[in-house]
């Protein structure tokens, strides 16, 4: 099939696109890799006229840094516990969105909300539903339980410090999952509702006629179907979730932790700002170099497993 | 013949010498000392300079006011400014600009920024500026600054600019704030309660208060990090040095054992802190029902903050606030810390002479001009650094309105003013605000972290100062 | 003969009857389901508004109140007269649909190329394009704003559209709705002599609509909460985008924010986006039924 005429539509085709990405894209990346390479890069030290010389102390100092395993570890928990959760509950969501008449273009409209919503409202919601305020020491009384305690209170269990200095790394981490599934759910409904409306209604009807059962409906057409959108979401969300920061930010702050543990919760990128933030931008790229390499990794691995199971 | 000749010898090596120290009178060997051009600045070539911010729609609009002002002095000098948001932005979009050779020529800065900037040597060493008696024609100001205006300057304030570890002048100050100690007056009064000085007072108190109401906190303290600062500071134990590109002092057992004892009052249910409680302490401070707490050490600049909710439809409060200095470890070295934005000159390779001297004549007349400092005082809350804008009339009107805000900040800029001698600012260099984060965490940590099994509180605190430390030192 | 008729109708009464039972208790369950994942999803948005009409001291207070105690308007109105809401919007709203649709075009052409055709290094290019992903993007900020100052492009509008105009993201996305769409219906096109563009312009698109319409409403947000860029780029008044525009109005000399008030604000220039929405949505849900793949 490789005729030549579609090699040179093809190149055409690309071509705008790759000139703004070798402009905006692949030339910084070319940049970081320089910068990874110049031992203790600093770019204001640079302007200043300092000089560096070529090695590979930036990636060395990565990996002696004593959290570095530490923020591996939060990396990759989050990747893994939060993009199955929010891919299967915006699927259930998609296919519940398009399987019902009344209401639907309320729910639609509702479930697009988010999208409208002040990030800053977001973070503050999720603080006040967690945060503690006034926990006595050891008194077992406080001014404020947050909702969710309230919730777990009404069923007579016992309140959780979430997010509070004295607070464990469990429960952390769930707060932490649970915000990042909140916040990956609208875009993947979105994403997949698309993908279900490309779905030709035949099959379905067909399926109707048959008498299929719904279960067997979802599993044996939806997501067969569904699949190469399954797929775009499932990979996309780990190479977000790898880069995971802004939302640990967003519930414990800059200091990436409990008030009493600061950093805990730090991640990959994360530990790339802190290095920013301090004109080590050599550290910074090795770091992101690292990152990049895991990931590359991961995605491979998930292309081998989703490429059998994509059906087009 | 030979007196002569010794006569005319002495007058050329006088002359030699005179000429000498005044061409040599300027800092020159500084990698980037500016030194001010035998021609001067010229008031009649057009000069476009740039002002970077983080002031609200309310404090352009003085400033826009005050531009108006001194382009009436100076027509030729055109200022644009624009606003970065936040004080988190602007120390990142400077950072870029520098890096594409875009900065402003003024910007809002605080110590750790400045640091920042510096290593790019992007900042303007204002000495030779400030010593300039050059005196540009068609007025009759001098380029630089005249005792009077360096007398009226709160001298701590002024001395910020020499935070750097090489006694070089970076910034001017523009407004600032400082903590002091806000406190319910009249629970003091009907509890026949003094004022703690000291720490050992303030303890005292905080005893007393919790006999009186045993679910309160007596004290409230907003920031972690500026607490472990000043106590170090008043104890002169050691925090951080901006010296030999900096050091980081604080790992020492004055401040472990200081660090100690505040573990000991805060498991007494002495003072809560905002991480430790979850919420401003300020709230808890204004609060007239549920747990209370009757001192809280905050910014000066957050009066509005400290004033109860609840107050009455009269304007009168639900109870009176007082305002005092922060409690001191010894009388004898009374330290308080000095918060608040400063200006700084940056210049890249493209920028002119002429540019910076205009820069710095635009930084010298909002730092100096008593009007400017007053009104920007009055829409800020923050403290002018003059000494002189007291008596000016519209501001010491303002400040004798006594009612609500206006009351409150009136107390602020009092105490603000009566401590003057007292200001410091912590060393600023590269990973200053990284210690500045550590020390909170660490302190946050000593005080309500839960003691490793098999250790002491000795073996928690150990560990704390070491994480800390490791952390900073990376 | 008859009564086993009836017998027989009842049977068949009795057996709809129980399906019907299912059903109507599975769509039930569906609709508590929808009902309570709203709710959670809706949460911050209600926060939104409600955080938008306190005033600062009930906003900032520890124990957060549900419902305004004292309903402040005047947030709205000083939102309104405090930025320059107007220009904001229409710089906003330029570069919105400038960059949406010059972004559209290349995406689709792209998409296409990846999907369709066949060329020499398609694997591999399009892995190396999965693979610019995974840089965190924060690191090339210094390097592009560079750039675009060689180019001499401070203070335009091309600094905001330009850089931004090719995304992965989204020419990945698309490439997966066209590889959806049958290659029989492709094969047959080119029989009957149809011209690539023609191919994708009557089919392709209309099949993809659903998703291009994702992207477009993907691409406006981008436009709306746009901040750290165009703050460096364009953050002069000609050129202010919304974000900044909001987020620099509300601040005090210690740069923090008025929340509410600009809680305010963002809920004002929400409401256009919102139509927006409103409007595209039944395409978005209209999907392929009409669109006919016979395959």
């Amino acid at each position: 099939m490789v005729d030549n005429k579609q090699q040179w539509k093809a190149w055409l085709y690309l071509s705008p696109a790759i000139v703004l990405l070798l402009v905006f894209t692949v030339w910084p990346i070319f940049n970081t890799l320089r910068m990874a390479f110049m031992e203790g890069y600093g770019n204001m030290a640079a302007i200043g006229g300092a000089t560096f010389e070529f090695g590979v102390d930036n990636f060395l100092k990565v990996i002696e840094y004593k959290k570095f395993l530490q923020c591996l570890q939060n990396t990759a928990i989050l990747c893994v516990a939060t993009v199955p959760i929010s891919t299967i509950l915006a699927l259930l969501i998609a296919v519940a969105l398009n399987s019902i008449k009344p209401l639907q273009k309320t729910l639609q409209t509702i479930f697009f909300l988010p999208y409208v919503t002040n990030s800053i409202a977001i973070g503050m919601v999720f603080a006040a539903m967690f945060n503690i305020v006034g926990l006595k020491q050891g008194a077992g009384v406080a001014d404020t339980w947050g909702i969710i305690n309230n919730v777990i209170q009404f069923f007579g269990g016992e309140p959780i410090n979430w997010i509070n200095a004295g607070s464990s790394y469990v429960a952390n981490m769930v707060v932490m999952i649970i915000y990042i599934v909140w916040n990956a759910l609208p875009f993947k409904i979105l994403i997949l509702l698309g993908g279900l409306q490309s779905i030709n209604k035949q099959y379905y009807d067909a399926a109707k006629v048959d008498g299929t059962r719904r279960g067997r409906v979802l599993t044996k057409i939806t997501i067969p179907l569904l699949s190469p959108m399954l797929a775009y979401v499932i990979i996309t969300g780990f190479i977000g979730g790898f880069k995971e920061y802004s939302s640990i930010i967003g519930i414990f702050g800059e200091i990436m932790g409990p008030a009493d543990d600061a950093g805990r919760l730090n991640t990959m990128v994360g530990f790339v700002y802190d290095a920013l933030e301090r004109d080590r931008q050599g550290r910074a790229s090795a770091a992101a170099l690292i990152l990049f390499a895991i990931i590359l990794v991961v995605t491979l691995i998930n292309n081998k497993v989703i490429k059998k199971r994509v059906h087009y | 013949m030979r007196k002569r000749l010794v006569a005319i010898l002495t007058m050329l090596v006088m002359l030699v010498g005179m000429f000498s120290m005044s061409g040599c009178s300027q800092t020159e060997n500084v990698p980037n000392a500016f030194i001010v051009p035998e021609a001067g600045f010229n008031p009649n070539e057009e000069v476009t300079i740039t002002f970077t911010h983080t002031m609200g729609a309310k404090l352009q609009d003085v400033l826009n006011t005050y531009i108006e002002e001194f382009n009436k002095i100076y027509p030729n000098i055109k200022i644009t400014h624009q606003s970065a948001g936040g004080w988190s932005d602007i120390n990142g979009q400077i950072n870029t600009e520098i890096a594409g050779g875009t900065q402003p020529n003024i910007a809002y800065c605080y110590p750790d920024h400045v640091a920042m900037y510096n290593i790019a040597k992007s900042v303007v060493v204002l000495d030779n500026l400030i010593a300039s008696d050059f005196v540009i024609s068609g007025t009759n100001e001098t380029l630089g600054l005249t005792d009077a205006q360096k007398k009226d300057f709160i001298a701590s304030y002024y001395n910020e600019g020499l935070a750097y570890g090489d006694n070089l002048m970076y910034t001017m100050p523009l407004s600032k704030s400082t903590e002091v100690l806000y406190y319910d007056k009249t629970f003091f009064a009907e509890h026949n309660l003094s004022v703690p000085t000291t720490w050992d007072e303030l303890w005292d108190t905080c005893e007393k208060i919790l006999k009186i109401d045993p679910t309160c906190y007596p004290l409230g303290y907003d920031a972690e990090d500026n607490w472990f600062i000043t106590l170090c500071e008043q104890m002169e134990s050691g925090y951080t040095s901006a010296e030999n590109g900096g050091q980081y002092l604080f790992d020492n057992a004055k401040n472990k054992a200081f660090v100690k004892e505040l573990r000991e009052y805060y498991q007494k249910g002495y003072f809560t802190t905002q991480e430790l409680y979850g919420s401003y302490t300020s709230n808890l401070f204004v609060e007239t029902t549920d747990t209370r707490c009757y001192m809280c050490v905050g910014s000066s600049g957050g009066a509005s903050y400290q004033m109860s909710n609840n107050d009455t439809a009269d304007g009168s409060f639900a109870f009176e606030v007082g305002v005092a200095p922060i409690p001191q470890y010894n009388k004898n070295n009374k330290k308080v810390i000095s918060q608040g934005p400063s200006l700084c000159i940056l210049k890249g390779k493209d920028t002119t002479d002429q540019q910076v001297m205009a820069s710095w004549l635009f930084v010298k007349f909002l730092c100096t001009n008593v009007d400017f400092q007053a009104e920007f005082s009055m829409a800020s809350g923050y403290m002018p650094v003059l000494k002189s804008v007291t008596e000016n009339e519209a501001y010491a009107a303002w400040l004798e309105k006594g009612n609500g805000y206006e009351y409150l900040v009136a107390k602020c800029v009092q105490v603000g003013i009566d401590g003057r001698d007292n200001y410091f600012v912590s060393p600023a260099f590269n990973g200053s605000s990284t210690a500045r984060t550590q020390v909170g965490a660490l302190l946050l940590k000593c005080l309500s972290g839960e003691i490793p099994s098999g250790g002491s509180v000795d073996t928690l605190i150990n560990q704390a100062f070491q994480d800390a430390m490791d952390e900073c030192e990376y | 003969m008859s009564n086993i008729n009836i017998m027989q109708e009842r049977n068949i009464q009795k057996i709809s009857a129980g399906q019907k039972a299912v059903r109507v208790l599975s769509k039930t369950g569906t609709y508590i389901f929808l009902l309570i994942m709203a709710l959670i999803v809706l949460f911050p948005f209600y926060w939104m508004i409600i955080s938008s009409l306190k005033t600062l001291a009930e906003y900032r207070q520890a124990v957060p109140t549900f419902w305004p105690r004292q309903v402040m308007f005047g947030n709205y109105v000083e939102a309104f007269t405090t930025a320059k809401l107007g220009d904001l919007f229409m710089n906003t709203l330029y570069v919105g649909i400038v960059s949406t649709l010059l972004s559209l075009v290349i995406t689709v052409l792209s998409a296409f190329a990846f999907a369709r055709l066949e060329f020499k290094g398609k694997e591999t290019l399009f892995g190396a394009l999965l693979a610019t992903m995974m840089i965190p993007g924060e690191l090339f900020t210094i390097t592009n704003y560079i750039t675009i100052n060689q180019l001499n492009w401070m203070h335009t509008f091309t600094a905001l559209i330009v850089p931004f105009l090719v995304s992965v993201f989204y020419i990945y996305l698309l490439r997966q709705n066209f590889m959806q769409i049958p290659n029989e219906l492709y094969l047959a096109a080119k029989v009957d002599g149809t011209s690539d563009l023609k191919y994708l312009w009557k089919v392709m698109i209309p099949l993809a609509l659903p998703t291009l319409i994702s992207i477009t409403i993907l691409k406006m947000m981008g436009a709306w909460n746009s901040y750290i860029w165009p703050k460096l780029v364009a953050n002069d008044d000609a050129h202010q985008m919304i974000t900044n525009g909001l987020r620099n109005a509300f601040t005090d000399t210690s740069g923090q924010a008025n929340y509410p008030v600009q809680m305010a604000a963002v809920a004002i220039v929400s409401a256009p986006l919102f139509l927006v929405f409103l409007c595209l949505r039944k395409y978005i849900m209209s999907g392929v039924s009409r669109g006919g793949i016979k395959g």
